[in-house]
């Protein structure tokens, strides 16, 4: 391979995430819609990466990032790829937009952070992460019975049920909601904030994410059903998952 | 996907709007390695590109936004 002195780079090296064990390459397309999603030996894991243009990549992804289109394609690009290989083993997954300059220089930062990894790796062992959502049904308001019902009445009644009830309780937290979460995270081994980005979603009341053996799933299944029951006429419950564990593997502290 | 009641359990798929910004919420606010990692070359030095945080704070703020201000019908 031919060396480049003074001269920019084409390729960057695009990181979907790290695994311990080698597996087939999936087959999705990678982040750019056109390269292939690799395997590199990274100090012992592998690391699973595109080679993408520097310039969509590096120079100008804090511009692309800011095209909303672009990032809505990039990124179920990305969350493809990491699943496709959640399918075969454990991945960690990395944060969209985590880009080297050289494999050497991913294979040297991946070197430094050895230890964090293996405790991730043994931390997410047979789990998935699933994310749990409350939203608040409209409230239910008893129209007046016709014969006493005027039109004023009528027209009241029908608003307030239109009407949600406020997604922000002002006094905090409701104790019930508390008593869900509880409840959730003693049969996860885990649980994170979610939602930095769908926390804006009309109606949503409650949101969180678990970390969750897949030997437990049933329970867990079981409890959220007991609570949909049990909150038929003013709550909805949406379960997303299996998500490959994002929210539950260490945060880049100090490597640098 | 099944649907119970007042319960519902989707896969991680983009099959509407609402998964999509599930997956960016994945996929933008964790996973390993994620702060500094760009390392630009010039003239033999090696900077950090630190500006992806305060992109990607911008980001989810305009994805929230979207959210909450009436987003207009699908063409």
């Amino acid at each position: 391979m031919a060396t480049r002195l003074n001269t920019k780079p084409d390729t960057a090296i695009y990181l979907y995430g790290i695994t311990r064990q080698a597996v087939p390459s999936p087959k999705v397309i990678g982040v750019d819609g056109s390269a292939a999603v690799d395997g590199l030996p990274c100090a012992g894991f592998v690391c699973w990466i595109s080679r993408v243009s520097h310039a969509d990549f590096a120079e100008n992804l804090a511009q692309n990032m800011e095209n909303l289109d672009w990032l809505a394609a990039a990124g179920v690009r990305h969350q493809r790829a990491v699943a496709a290989i959640a399918e075969q083993t454990q991945i960690l997954p990395a944060r969209f937009g985590t880009v080297f300059l050289s494999e050497t220089s991913l294979q040297t930062d991946v070197e430094k952070r050895k230890r964090t990894l293996d405790a991730d790796f043994r931390r997410i062992d047979g789990a998935d992460e699933w994310g749990v959502k409350v939203f608040t049904l409209p409230a239910k308001v008893e129209l007046p019975p016709a014969e006493s019902r005027t039109g004023k009445d009528y027209l009241k009644a029908k608003a307030a049920m239109l009407q949600r009830r406020p997604s922000k309780q002002a006094k905090g937290p409701d104790p019930e909601l508390q008593a869900f979460g509880e409840q959730l995270t003693k049969l996860a081994v885990a649980a994170a904030d979610g939602g930095k980005v769908s926390s804006g979603q009309r109606g949503l009341e409650w949101q969180s994410s678990f970390l969750l053996k897949r030997a437990d799933r049933n329970k867990f299944e079981s409890l959220l059903k007991k609570y949909s029951k049990r909150w038929t006429d003013s709550r909805r419950i949406e379960v997303t998952g299996p998500w490959p564990p994002y929210s539950f593997v260490s945060k880049d502290s100090a490597s640098r | 996907m099944t649907a119970a009641n007042n319960i519902v359990f989707t896969g991680t798929e983009p099959g509407d709007e609402t998964s999509l910004l599930d997956i960016l919420d994945h996929v933008l606010n964790s996973g390993v390695i994620i702060r500094g990692n760009l390392v630009i070359s010039l003239a033999g030095v090696d900077l950090v590109f630190v500006g992806l945080d305060v992109i990607l704070t911008s980001v989810e703020t305009a994805l929230r936004q979207m959210q909450i201000a009436a987003l207009p019908p699908k063409p």
